[in-house]
């Protein structure tokens, strides 16, 4: 058991800091409109889920591996869209599909 | 210890002078609301990409290697971005209703259940429109209760109705008053949530 949290800290780690060279703080202007790191997608390929709120209203949320991305679904006339998709507080459709980082944290 | 009058002087000096100092923002930002006045700007940049998301609609997105950010893009008036994908179906209001009714007719009837059946959404946003040919509280009203009409079907398909809203003639779909135009803004649009 242990060392399984071990080995999975020291390949973490392992992989940090193979990214840590390009996954800096360091971009400027339009670098910011692509994913940093390792698979240096187009930001418009991210794939979403639905956060919903503790007041039960839709968010799209994103879990890109490193980045968290989240943002309102809205109805045309700007107020916020309350499906019922899920109950408040849960996460519900592929929203950590859009990276094939694993996602240990 | 006490101060002395020059010292008093120049304490109000100052006050005097930091109210002038905000003044002149106050003026400089309402000047580039009008007429921008050149300016140099101290920042650095920031250039987001466009993620759309599955109902359509278009965030402002970015990565600047550690973080990332979102928001929704909006129009200046708070209405999101979205492209045509969005919607689900438009409806004539001339097929579904009277001149100032909202009861729908037999046939609409069968067409709205059909739809709502076979469109495979988790729900529906469902938006009544009018034409600008009455008041504009009237027309409110109208769009209401035709868009409440049209949900109750929604209802009794068993599907999920996620808003209900009359905007009456506050979002035509085309300009001016020919009787084509006046035609295309009566109507009550689905939207469809996956």
């Amino acid at each position: 058991m242990q060392m399984m949290t071990i080995a999975k800290y020291v390949a973490l780690g392992g992989f940090l800091s193979a990214c840590a060279s390009i996954e800096g703080g360091e971009r400027t202007g339009a670098e910011r409109s692509v994913d940093a790191g390792r698979d240096s997608k187009s930001l418009t390929q991210l794939v979403a889920g639905v956060w919903v709120s503790p007041d039960g209203c839709d968010f799209w949320l994103i879990d890109d591996g490193f980045e968290g991305y989240l943002s309102d679904r809205l109805t045309p006339d700007g107020r916020p869209v309350c499906s019922g998709v899920a109950p408040p507080n849960t996460v519900v459709g592929p929203f950590r599909e859009g990276s094939d980082i694993p996602d240990p944290l | 210890m006490a101060r002395s009058f020059t010292d008093k002087l120049r304490m109000l000096a100052g006050g005097f002078a930091a109210g002038a100092m905000s003044l002149a923002l106050i003026a400089e930002a309402a000047q580039a609301q009008g007429h921008p006045a050149p300016r140099s700007v101290v920042g650095e940049e920031y250039t987001p990409t466009i993620w759309v998301d599955p109902d359509g609609c278009e965030h402002w997105v970015m990565d600047d290697g550690f973080e990332g950010y979102m928001a929704p893009r909006r129009t200046r008036d708070g209405r999101p971005v979205c492209r045509r994908s969005q919607i689900c179906g438009v409806i004539p209001s001339d097929q579904l209703f009277k001149t100032d009714k909202f009861n729908i007719n037999e046939n609409g009837r069968k067409q709205l259940d059909e739809f709502f059946k076979t469109a495979n959404a988790f729900g529906f946003l469902i938006y009544g429109h009018t034409d600008a040919r009455a008041s504009d509280e009237y027309n409110i009203a109208l769009s209401d209760r035709r868009a409440d009409a049209v949900a109750d079907i929604a209802r009794a398909a068993g599907v999920r109705v996620v808003d209900v809203k009359g905007f009456g003639e506050r979002q035509p779909r085309a300009s001016g008053s020919s009787p084509e135009a006046l035609q295309q803004n009566r109507r009550v649009e689905i939207y469809c949530v996956r």
